[in-house]
């Protein structure tokens, strides 16, 4: 089939994920023991004052009634109201997302950035001391818990030398933008130093575990495809090395990496979680964590299915990527 | 006198392996001439295809050629390295193995090209095969457009840009003219819509058309030499006879040499002029076709022809050259005539290092050598070695 | 399953390889210390001592200030002193803010992990080659369904799901008798060396945790195994067990499952390292069944990271070495059986 049926297929396929996600999360609250009601009346209220607290959640009516109910509030965006704040879960939400994708980004960038250079160094010059440093590194990378990294960092650059704050996020890359277009260069380069200085250690603490993880496979994908007939065949012709090297051995020892790369994003999300909670980072990570402690219903929902909207949305994106990369998985 | 575009001298290609040394070829001389199809037969393991590489100079590690020299005759080459190798030039001919490793890839394509046996594990699965056709005209093109010896083949394509184009098909290193050229030389090889195929990836052809397509491939750079390793043996009967049809039409109109590797006699024989026989790295009979197939002297190869059934004088019985084939670990191989252990006429002076002796020749011009002592002498049953004595040959270090 | 060939493999790997040999080590010593935790820890790690609290470990010391007041010439003075704390050798790693001993605390620590990193391993495995097998082998509606739910679960990142079951669910817990403290053969052996005795006589496992981390991780092992059912289901021998009438079950049993150990056996230990990682995040967020875990110890050594710098960054070593050691048992295992394995489960 072509590309474009592809796509299409994929789309759609998306979309049932999405859906299914959709009622999963509302699932969850049914299986859970301990109601909503619990967790916005005052632990004395009466029953009469519990049974008006679940008519206005709209608890009280049939299951599928609440279901679709649900199901055409989030079509028009509607996610309800925070039981705490009051305020509308969507637009939380949507609020915190800059942060965390930023976060995300910014680490992503760094993990590709380096890994793919070092993977190709490191098994073009096997056994040297250059491999040998990179294969410490992505080993150590991929077992250090980022948590503890992040505050080992902190220790160590923050604490220790002063080089960058604790926590936080002072501006975002967008505010950073905004205040370089309105407020002059002087003003504007400040703003994005500061957004720089607060970004740095949680996306490197971010980061590294991917870019350990794509080294590694960077390296071990390079070997493999160098040992090919079809490289033999090709410097036969009289390819100069660089090109064997990377237009065609890379070529093909990324597309298994961005498969994995797909699947592991599902790592960077709960990666960025956590670094959120270690670095304070105002992002989707604690609105989900403080929402589960304190039964936050419509945020904790709202969080989950944006979160997992999102994820399904940047996998269509890695399967188009890997599609295009490889011809023979749009055949299929 | 034919010209020889190619003489190889003394090729010695050693793998230094963990279990020990491995000798694939030893001391391998032979010619090819200009036109003409020089078949190498053998089984599988007597280094036909290792002396295919270490012509071309692919030779892997743990392997490396240790001696010997490789002969090409052009004269410009040969003009320019007179002074600062001078060594490596005699006359018109220039030893390619004293020629510095950029200058031997350059000789990739306009002096030898190559055809594998699988030609779909000689293509990159994720391009398609116009590209990589294109590929090969492109080198050649640049090569030509410069000076040899330069970096004429990179041309600026360093690490950052190789990283971008790696996920972006890289269109800018190939040119338009070069996939014109390509889609041409596809045409050429007698592949049907040739635009159409070229934006094709490799699974999507079928083995002839692919073998085909390696061999428009391999023409790129217009080669004085094209080495054919197996190039049939993957096929299909019929399709085999096709593509040998191709290489015989091809090498006629474009006046050039090919190396055949093979284990197919029948193959030999339709398609060469001159011959030469491996067993064990060694070349243990060479000469004209007729010479070889014909008035064999080597009992190996005696041997082999006599194991192909004959459908006009049908025996009762195959017969098979008895034991097997030695061990190539040098720790392992002796000082005497390999095949002594399984050779129906070994004599005593079997025992020592033979060197290659001329035989007679029925065809003018064409030398028949033969490594072995029948080349001069009668067989003489009072010396044979008795099976004990061929016993200790395979045991003895 | 385990053929001699593949053990050969193994050992001829092991041999070649020292970052084999190195994990092997790592793993074993992870193992025994957890086992013997009773005997290696010299204190009781849930004892508290505020005296001694945030003590620093061998070899560094710690000022701090104190305020006190003193009645000087019948006024009352303020008084600050830098008092020197020094390292003591009952506590060689040091202390934190309960007057816990670090050392102890984390040979504890390797309990929760092991437990809960090979428990909830097992569980994602039987449960994922489970519904692999029957979706490769069976095909057609049953796989459909099956890989929609998978993709599904996918969706959601591991650690988000569990953190939200985790949250939802409670942080149940059970109290497992320590087997050696109930032979009564700890105290003995550490009064010969001299060691304080009173151990705990039971250690906690966290029961959500394990149930959620193998939850949120069946998905790796049944895409694998449903790999292996499609391409073995296609073997020579299956058919001629079909047309001899084997039974499904025992096709699957017998033939189909024993030939896709070897990948499955690699994916296991990527995915014991992957939720040693998960469950110290989970504690680390507060999110776990007991408090005497390496994640929970770094998130309490937070608060003291220009005091008491230790606190946080011992029991992260131990998580760093121990997940080396079943990374390069993993290594080893990929590069001896070459499953061709490209990915890697994940967190």
């Amino acid at each position: 089939m072509s590309y474009g049926r592809f796509l299409l297929k994929r789309g759609l396929q998306g979309i049932g994920v999405v859906w299914g996600v959709v009622t999963i999360v509302f699932m969850l609250r049914f299986i859970t023991p301990g109601s909503a009601v619990d967790a916005v009346a005052p632990l004395d209220a009466s029953q009469e004052l519990r049974d008006r607290i679940a008519a206005e959640l709209g608890l009280d009516q049939p299951l599928y009634v609440q279901y679709l109910d649900y199901l055409w509030d989030l079509l028009q965006g509607d996610m309800g109201y925070s039981y705490i704040s009051g305020i509308e879960a969507s637009a939380q939400v949507f609020s915190k997302l800059p942060a965390t994708i930023e976060l995300a980004v910014a680490s992503s960038i760094i993990a590709i950035g380096l890994s793919i250079p070092l993977g190709v160094i490191s098994a073009t010059r096997r056994h040297e001391p250059a491999d040998y440093a990179a294969t410490t590194f992505s080993l150590v990378g991929i077992s250090t818990p980022n948590f503890w990294l992040g505050i080992m960092l902190i220790l160590v650059l923050s604490v220790e030398f002063g080089l960058f704050p604790t926590s936080g996020r002072a501006f975002g890359f967008g505010a950073a933008f905004s205040t370089l277009v309105n407020q002059g260069v002087g003003p504007g380069i400040d703003a994005f130093w500061q957004w720089l200085h607060h970004i740095i250690l949680p996306a490197v603490t971010l980061g590294t575990y991917f870019t350990a993880l794509i080294t590694r496979l960077t390296r071990s994908g390079m070997l493999e495809e160098l040992g090919q007939s079809y490289v033999r065949a090709t410097r036969a012709k009289g390819l100069p090395e660089s090109l064997v090297r990377y237009k065609h051995a890379l070529r093909n020892t990324l597309i298994p990496v961005i498969t994995v790369l797909g699947l592991q994003l599902g790592t960077l999300i709960g990666g960025a979680v956590i670094t959120e909670a270690v670095f304070s980072w105002p992002g989707l990570g604690t609105t989900l964590i403080n929402a589960i402690n304190a039964r936050d219903w419509p945020i904790l929902q709202a969080t989950l299915v944006v979160i997992g909207s999102g994820f399904v949305i940047v996998n269509l994106v890695v399967d188009a990527v890997y599609a295009y990369l490889d011809p023979q998985v749009v055949a299929e | 006198m034919t010209d020889e575009i190619l003489k190889v001298r003394n090729l010695t290609t050693r793998f230094f392996t963990e279990e020990g040394q491995v000798n694939a070829v030893e001391s391998v001389d032979f010619d090819v001439r200009d036109g003409e199809t020089f078949g190498i037969v053998g089984e599988s393991g007597s280094g036909k295809s290792v002396t295919a590489l270490s012509l071309i100079d692919l030779v892997e590690t743990p392997g490396r050629i240790v001696e010997g020299e490789v002969w090409y005759r052009d004269a410009d080459l040969a003009e320019e390295h007179r002074e600062s190798h001078p060594d490596a030039v005699d006359g018109d001919y220039v030893d390619v193995r004293q020629l510095p490793e950029s200058t031997r890839r350059w000789l990739r394509g306009p002096a030898f090209a190559t055809i594998f046996q699988d030609p779909m594990s000689s293509l990159n699965p994720s391009i398609t095969v116009g590209e990589q056709i294109a590929e090969a005209v492109e080198v050649q093109r640049r090569a030509r457009a410069n000076p040899r010896r330069t970096r004429s083949r990179t041309q600026g394509y360093g690490l950052g840009r190789l990283l971008v184009d790696s996920v972006v098909p890289s269109r800018d290193y190939v040119s338009e003219e070069s996939h014109e050229r390509a889609v041409e030389l596809l045409e050429r090889v007698g592949i049907p819509d040739p635009e159409q195929r070229a934006e094709e990836y490799p699974h999507e052809f079928s083995g002839g058309m692919l073998q085909r397509a390696m061999v428009a491939q391999a023409l790129a750079g217009e080669p004085d030499v094209l080495i054919a390793d197996e190039p049939t043996t993957a096929l299909d009967v019929t399709i085999q006879a096709q593509i040998l049809n191709l290489l015989r039409d091809l090498q006629e109109e474009e006046d050039m040499s090919v190396v055949l590797i093979t284990h197919n006699l029948g193959v030999i024989a339709r398609m060469c002029q001159r011959v030469g026989v491996m067993y064990a790295g060694e070349v243990v009979e060479r000469g004209a076709l007729e010479d070889v197939f014909q008035n064999p002297v080597h009992p190996y190869t005696e041997g082999l022809l006599g194991s192909i059934p004959d459908i006009e004088d049908p025996a009762p019985r195959l017969s098979p050259i008895e034991g097997n084939v030695p061990s190539l670990l040098d720790s392992e191989m002796g000082e005497e005539c390999y095949f002594a252990d399984r050779c129906p006429k070994a004599m005593e002076s079997c025992l020592h290092r033979i060197d290659e002796h001329e035989a007679e020749s029925t065809v003018d011009d064409a030398a028949h050598h033969v490594r072995c002592v029948l080349a001069n002498r009668e067989y003489d049953e009072s010396e044979a070695l008795g099976p004990e004595a061929k016993q200790e040959v395979i045991t003895d270090d | 399953m385990i053929s001699p060939r593949t053990l050969r493999n193994l050992k001829k790997e092991l041999r070649s390889s020292a970052l084999a040999k190195l994990g092997i080590v790592l793993v074993l010593a992870m193992i025994l210390v957890a086992a013997f935790a009773p005997f290696i820890a010299l204190h009781n790690p849930t004892n508290q001592d505020l005296e001694e609290n945030n003590l620093p470990p061998l070899g560094f010391s710690r000022t701090t200030e104190e305020t006190s007041s003193e009645m000087v010439n019948g006024s009352l003075e303020i008084v600050n002193e830098t008092v020197r704390i020094n390292a003591t050798a009952s506590h060689p790693l040091g202390t934190n803010s309960l007057g816990q001993d670090v050392y102890s605390r984390a040979v504890y620590g390797a309990r929760t992990s092991m437990m809960v990193g090979v428990l909830g391993t097992v569980l994602a495995a039987v449960l994922g080659v489970s519904v692999g097998l029957v979706a490769g082998f069976y095909r057609g509606r049953v796989d459909d369904a099956l890989m929609r739910f998978a993709d599904v679960s996918l969706a959601f990142p591991s650690l988000v799901l569990a953190i939200a079951l985790i949250g939802l669910w409670g942080r149940a817990a059970v109290d497992v008798p320590d087997p050696f403290v109930a032979l009564g053969i700890v105290d003995p052996v550490r009064a010969a060396f001299g060691l304080p005795t009173g151990m705990p006589d039971s250690f906690v496992l966290p029961g959500t945790v394990i149930i959620v981390v193998g939850l949120v991780n069946w998905v790796w092992f049944a895409r694998i195994a449903r790999g292996e059912a499609l391409s073995i289901r296609e073997e020579e021998y299956v058919k001629a067990a079909r047309a001899l009438g084997a039974s499904d079950a025992r096709i699957i049993g017998r033939h189909v499952l024993p030939n896709a150990t070897t990948p499955i056996l690699v994916l296991a230990t990527i995915q014991v390292a992957a939720i040693i990682l998960l469950e110290s995040s989970l504690s680390f967020l507060g999110f776990s069944g007991t408090t005497l875990s390496w994640g929970f110890d770094i998130s309490q050594g937070r608060g003291y990271l220009s005091s008491a710098w230790w606190i946080a960054t011992v029991p992260g070593l131990a998580i760093v070495f121990a997940v080396i050691g079943v990374n390069l048992v993993g290594d080893w295992l990929r590069d001896a059986l070459d499953p061709g394995i490209e990915g890697e489960g994940g967190v």
